[in-house]
């Protein structure tokens, strides 16, 4: 334990510590001032912001939408995780069957008043419906209007993933025809045969 | 009878007149030091408001002038409101007694360019100074919160601790000058100025001067990261803007004092006297708003070492030795 | 006791215990799929494996086949075990589909939480899945054959536990299938089970399929109002709707188990036909209006009529602090009632059996799983009260003899003897029984007094209301009792009526039922009425009479949760809260106190509350549909807007009948698991002298009977309960049939002098001879009878329709 810090040792070091001359001080004082001094007359770096207007890198977390499987169907199956991770819990919805049998959202609400845009619902997200966009400036004066609907969230594209289809690999069938036809599945078995 | 009354009405105008630069300077002040901070840090600075938000003083005044005026409930009331106008107050005070220029012939009388020259100037000076701690003290009391009562001790402590070498820097020049008058400290300088007989008590008293005024590196009485906003943490509207106003003016007072106890004050080639004055004043501030874009604040073990162990020994010695090379000379 | 060490924490166990629950008891939970306290060991799923250090069996064993023996040393964390473990469940989860997202179970599902604790976060296995077709299975449950990890807890709990064939498994190898022969309903009314449990998602809830997650549920313990034995249950709510039922275990009520009118009767609680706003003359008003008015017209009436003229008419569904609540006032305003009872013989049978319940006689539905010999006497456990039949197979599984003496052509899942006999003969047999020595016992029941008499344990399960009579339950407690002096340790359960009967039978007041009542209304003595949520024109079996009794009434003003034909009848109407929103104090069919919580504030789900395809988008500081208050609060409030009416709290009991003065229900129910039953007598009383003789039956006797789904008042609002209704019918002897020229599927007229009904007729050999049997069905116009039970001299049966017609 050579390295544990005592009072003593800790005076000890204080003294061992190099003592810098009167003019390494000034020189560092006039080092950081003149670093200052030129920064004077470096060009600024800020952006005008309403005026120029960056392109956000794809993967900035911004207004959230839901999107839709490459076959244009919505992905969101309405499995509540997102609004579970939501730290705030500004995500509800409400799960239904639609008459094909397919789960969905029969209503799904942000209200991005209440967003923080941590984006753990993204990564929450079993089918990659709901997607962080890096359109960022969507402020509104009434508070009631940043609470978004289904059909305010809904976008007709695929998002960054573009083409994961959920019920493509879950193994769930909506129609008992559709059983063992999804990918990495064998047909159904035939409970009734004999053989080995 | 006449020339009392005219005396008066003269004393009246040079009173506004220094007044309304004083702050409207303040105002502008605090523009230029965003505006520089803004380029030292490689940033644009306010430009909304008005051409190089030129009108950006003028917004955050309005701004304050609207605000809401909060006194907590548990704030001990009439001292609360009494702080900032102490702080504010003895700071535009302390201007009374710095010249701003020759004295001038008007209708055959002798004006002198100074509010009001008094033969102990440099004491009054020192003495307005002393009460501004009062405003820092009883605000950071009165305000009944913890942030603000410790930025209250810590205000008065600092105050207190570097203006003891904020005196001592200067007693050289009164010695060199014979006067406690800032008009004959001035007039000493006709020739020569104290900066260049005297650069050790011209240090002392910048960097006194900084910590008088509270500013980096000497912000500790609202080192907002600690202390929220130290002593003013509670005040809001333009009771905090009168805090505001008494830093910005305390700064051009420093600027006048350095210019006159060290600069030859409003003395300087072809440009009239109020306006050299103006310029060193402008440039001791721009000084300090250089070292605050490049240092940062000390640690209060720091600050009390510095001020005790340091500032007044060798101010103590620099006085010793100017006696005794006036003794030889 | 073997004494072994688990995790170096020692235990002694009693002889028999496995490992697993060994380990349970200090603390230790061991993984599971396969076992299930209820159902036992198996040894299918391999996931409980733990490794043994030391005793009679060495390495990696399933803990849940092994009985703890002395000496034994486990380790559940040895890395050997952890391993198998992991690696048991990653080959459990190879044909597992990727489906959780869209899983009702995800959430709560046991596979998923082993998965995850089991440190199985990515798939290795890179081939193809098995899948299978799934079932229908009917309205209740959902099937989903490819999440399954053939653990063999539904067809283990189907076929051994409840005792129904039709869902089992077959199959062989890798095809191992669990379902029905074919799609189809599922027959058993214990089938809401096989949700609860399987592990994963194989069975998922139905009804409430895709409404949401278990984390978003308020979930409170909480007691089923649906029968008399106050299951514990869990309520589910979400959005100011309740979702989801689930059975809570008791271990002396129901155990881990709960029957489907349980399960899914809640619906009439969140129904878009629950009235919420109080009327007055068929128009909604303000509830403080509606109050004004009830009580301005109550005053009025006792000002003309004197106090007597009001009556109040209760339920056994309502809780014992609203009973209390209507005894109180009918005692102080001098008020006729309360009258909680329906018919003059119900409450006196029902008042007799809650007379005889005796602290060492009482006996839980634990117990009764605990008995060597069962007697069921008037009483049809699966459609009265359903978990006492499963309770009954427990008891006939461990090797009891099963006897059945009721008219009713009584099922049940298990093996038994049913003796058919008319109401009139039960009470004679079980008086036969109950004499001292066998030798006295007639003959033909002289098999069931030597079984009697050898008996340990023996049970005498009485039905005590409707069907039962007074007298029947006398001897069946008398009985008991001779059992008892015999030195066994013999039990007497009784069946009621209602979820609150055993309360109703200590609170109802003077007159005690509905039919004495009439005859004061009839003879304008009673000019006004205070129904709280009771129904007499769907309960009471002679509409007709009641129709023109009530409109004899100056005012009826109704106080119920659901919207019934009373309630549509009533002057001034209340809107109260349900079971769910005030919770309250129920006292089961063996006086045991239980206490339920409130589940939500109640309101308007909303569902219901409209804003399109979305919740309202409107910000409001109350909840919507929350005038309802709690019947016995209303009940107060009205009367203490009477003068000289009186405001206590609802809470206070002292004064209302002796058993409950000082009773405080949260200290009376005790920690959880602690269940007090009332304070009842320790020996029974004197018989009651003024106890009439059997009414004679004139040329056999029609009874209106309860079936499992369909006649009990709140569940049969239930729209998935419906679907399971079989169409009620008209059961009889073949040969009694062939009497009125009936066959099996033929229709038939039954008339009387209040009116006439058409119903199926079904025959059957285990009907008593000379009984007619009819439900109390919601789909029939059933109430054109006098009693529940009457002589058939005054019923006229004819043949309507049929192959012979």
């Amino acid at each position: 334990m050579a390295d544990e810090i005592k009072p003593e040792s800790y005076e000890k070091r204080l003294e061992q510590e190099p003592q810098e001359n009167a003019w390494d001080a000034v020189r560092a004082l006039g080092q950081g001032f003149w670093t200052t001094f030129r920064h004077l007359f470096r060009r600024p770096i800020t952006e005008q912001y309403p005026e120029e207007r960056r392109q956000l890198p794809e993967r900035s977390r911004a207004r959230i939408v839901l999107t839709r499987d490459p076959d244009g169907d919505e992905r969101c199956v309405a499995c509540y995780l997102c609004s579970a991770v939501c730290p705030v819990s500004c995500i509800s919805m409400q799960s239904a069957e639609r008459s094909d049998g397919r789960r969905y959202a029969e209503w799904f609400r942000i209200n991005f008043g209440r967003c923080i845009y941590c984006g753990l619902c993204e990564e929450a997200c079993p089918t990659s419906a709901i997607q962080l966009t890096p359109e960022f400036d969507h402020c509104r004066r009434d508070i009631l209007s940043l609470v978004f609907e289904k059909e305010d969230l809904l976008v007709d594209h695929t998002g960054k993933d573009k083409d994961y289809n959920f019920y493509r690999y879950a193994g769930v069938a909506t129609r008992p025809e559709e059983k063992g036809t999804h990918i990495k599945e064998s047909p159904p078995v035939d409970v009734k045969s004999n053989l080995p | 009878m006449i020339d009392g009354i005219l005396g008066f009405a003269v004393l009246l105008v040079k009173i506004a007149v220094v007044l309304g630069i004083l702050l409207l300077l303040a105002a502008y002040l605090v523009w230029m030091e965003r505006k520089l901070l803004g380029r030292f840090q490689v940033r644009l600075g306010p430009n909304r408001a008005g051409i190089f938000g030129l009108l950006q003083p003028i917004a955050d005044a309005l701004k304050m002038v609207t605000k809401e005026d909060i006194v907590p409930d548990q704030a001990d009331r009439l001292l609360f409101l009494l702080a900032p106008a102490v702080v504010t107050a003895t700071a535009l005070l302390m201007f009374a007694v710095v010249p701003f220029g020759p004295d001038l012939t008007l209708m055959g009388k002798i004006v002198p360019m100074v509010v009001s020259d008094i033969n102990v100037g440099l004491l009054f000076v020192f003495a307005m100074s002393s009460l501004g701690v009062y405003g820092v003290a009883l605000g950071g009391w009165a305000s009944n919160s913890k942030y603000s009562l410790l930025g209250g001790i810590r205000g008065a402590a600092q105050m207190i601790s570097y203006e003891l070498a904020l005196g001592l820097s200067l007693v050289p020049v009164v010695m060199l000058s014979g006067s406690f008058s800032l008009v004959e400290i001035v007039r000493a300088q006709a020739r020569i100025p104290f900066v260049l007989i005297q650069p050790v008590s011209f240090i002392i008293f910048i960097i006194a001067a900084m910590a008088e005024s509270k500013r980096i590196p000497f912000d500790l009485p609202e080192a907002e990261n600690e202390l929220g906003a130290g002593y003013s943490t509670e005040y809001s509207g333009m009771r905090f803007g009168m805090f505001f106003i008494g830093e910005y003016v305390h700064i051009q007072v420093l600027g006048a004092l350095v210019a006159v106890f060290f600069l030859s004050g409003w003395r300087g080639p072809v440009l009239p006297g109020p306006v050299w004055l103006l310029i060193k004043m402008l440039a001791v501030a721009m000084v300090m708003i250089w070292i605050r874009a490049t240092l940062p604040r000390f640690r209060y073990d720091q600050l009390m070492e510095i001020g005790w162990k340091v500032l007044i020994p060798v101010s103590l010695i620099n006085i010793v030795a100017t006696g005794a090379l006036m003794m030889l000379f | 006791m073997p004494k072994l060490i688990i995790d170096d924490i020692s235990v002694a166990v009693p002889e028999g215990t496995k490992v697993i629950e060994a380990a349970e008891q200090v603390g230790i939970h061991i993984p599971r799929f396969c076992y299930h306290p209820a159902l036992g060991s198996v040894g299918a799923c391999r996931v409980c494996a733990v490794k043994f250090l030391q005793g009679p069996f060495k390495g990696v064993q399933m803990s849940c086949m092994i009985e703890a023996a002395d000496g034994m040393v486990v380790s559940t964390t040895d890395p050997e075990a952890v391993d198998f473990r992991r690696h048991v469940i990653e080959w459990l989860m190879i044909n597992h589909p990727h489906d959780c997202p869209v899983c009702d179970e995800g959430g709560h599902c046991l596979l998923q939480d082993m998965t995850v604790s089991g440190g199985h976060g990515m798939r290795r296995y890179q081939g193809k899945k098995r899948t299978y077709l799934d079932q229908d299975l009917g309205p209740l449950v959902q099937h989903e054959m490819n999440r399954c990890i053939q653990c063999y807890r539904c067809s283990r709990f189907y076929q051994e536990y409840a005792g129904y064939r039709d869902l089992g498994v077959m199959g062989i190898a890798s095809r191992v299938y669990y379902g029905r022969f074919g799609p189809g309903t599922l027959k058993s009314p214990f089938s809401g089970n096989l949700i609860d449990i399987c592990p994963t998602g194989v069975y998922t809830d139905r009804p409430s399929r895709y409404k949401g997650r278990r984390w978003d549920y308020e979930r409170t313990p909480s007691v089923c109002i649906h029968c008399c034995l106050g299951c514990r249950i869990t309520v589910n709510v979400r959005y100011r709707e309740v979702v989801r039922i689930e059975a809570r275990y008791s271990p002396t009520v129901n155990g881990h188990f709960i029957c489907d009118r349980g399960r899914y009767g809640f619906f009439y609680a969140s129904s878009d036909r629950r009235p919420r706003k109080a009327r007055s003359g068929g128009a909604e008003t303000r509830p403080k209006n509606a109050r004004d008015e009830a009580a301005h017209r109550l005053e009025e009436i006792t000002a003309r009529h004197g106090s007597g003229s009001v009556a109040v008419v209760g339920g056994s569904r309502s809780t014992l602090e609203t009973l209390a609540a209507e005894r109180r006032i009918c005692r102080q305003l001098g008020w006729q009632g309360p009258s909680l009872f329906t018919g003059t013989e119900e409450s006196a049978a029902a008042r007799r059996a809650a007379g005889h319940l005796t602290t060492d006689l009482a006996v839980s539905l634990e117990a009764l799983k605990n008995a060597d010999l069962i007697l069921v006497a008037g009483a049809d456990p699966i459609n009265e009260a359903p978990m006492a039949a499963l309770a009954i197979r427990q008891a006939a599984r461990n090797g009891a003899h099963i006897e059945v003496i009721d008219p009713r052509p009584v099922t049940l899942p298990l093996e038994y003897v049913h003796r058919p006999a008319g109401t009139d003969k039960i009470s004679e047999i079980l008086r036969g029984l109950g004499k001292p020595s066998t030798e006295d016992a007639s003959g033909d029941i002289q098999d069931l007094a030597a079984r009697l008499d050898q008996s340990r344990r023996p049970v005498v399960v009485c039905g005590a209301g409707k069907i039962a009579s007074e007298r029947t339950v006398e001897q069946a407690a008398r009985l008991a009792r001779n059992l008892r002096r015999a030195g066994k340790k013999a039990g007497l359960f009784f069946v009621m009526t209602g979820a609150n009967t055993f309360a109703a039978c200590r609170m109802a007041g003077d007159p005690a039922d509905l039919e004495t009542l009439l005859l004061m209304i009839e003879d304008g003595k009673v000019r006004a009425l205070v129904v709280v949520e009771a129904d007499p024109m769907s309960e009471y079996p002679d509409l007709a009479r009641l129709v023109d009794a009530l409109a004899k009434l100056d005012l009826m003003v109704v106080l119920d949760c659901i919207d019934t034909e009373t309630a549509r009848a009533a002057h001034v109407f209340f809107p109260t809260q349900t079971f769910f929103e005030t919770g309250g104090t129920l006292i089961n069919n063996e006086a045991r106190i239980q206490q339920a919580r409130p589940a939500f504030a109640g309101g308007t789900p909303i569902s219901q509350t409209g804003g399109g395809s979305h919740p309202p988008r409107v910000f409001r500081d109350d909840i919507p549909g929350t005038e309802a208050l709690s019947a016995g609060q209303l009940l107060m409030d009205i009367v203490s807007a009477l003068s000289g009416g009186i405001s206590r709290s609802v809470e206070e009991f002292d004064g209302v009948a002796p058993e409950f003065s000082g009773f405080d229900p949260v200290e009376a129910t005790g920690e959880r698991g602690t269940w007090a039953k009332l304070p009842l007598r320790t020996a029974a009383g004197p018989d009651s002298p003024q106890m009439g003789g059997e009414t004679p039956i004139k040329k056999g006797e029609l009874l209106l009977v309860e079936s499992v789904y369909g006649t009990e008042a709140l569940s049969r609002s239930s729209p998935w309960l419906q679907e399971l209704e079989s169409e009620p019918a008209l059961t009889l002897h073949p040969e009694d049939a062939s009497r009125w020229g009936l066959q099996h599927g033929d229709r038939c007229e039954l008339s009387t002098e209040a009116g006439a009904l058409t119903v199926p007729v079904h025959t059957s050999r285990s009907t008593a001879p000379g009984t007619l049997v009819l439900p109390r069905h919601r789909r029939l116009r059933w109430q054109v009878f006098q009693h529940f039970r009457s002589g058939l001299d005054t019923v006229r049966i004819r043949k309507t329709g049929g192959e012979g017609a």
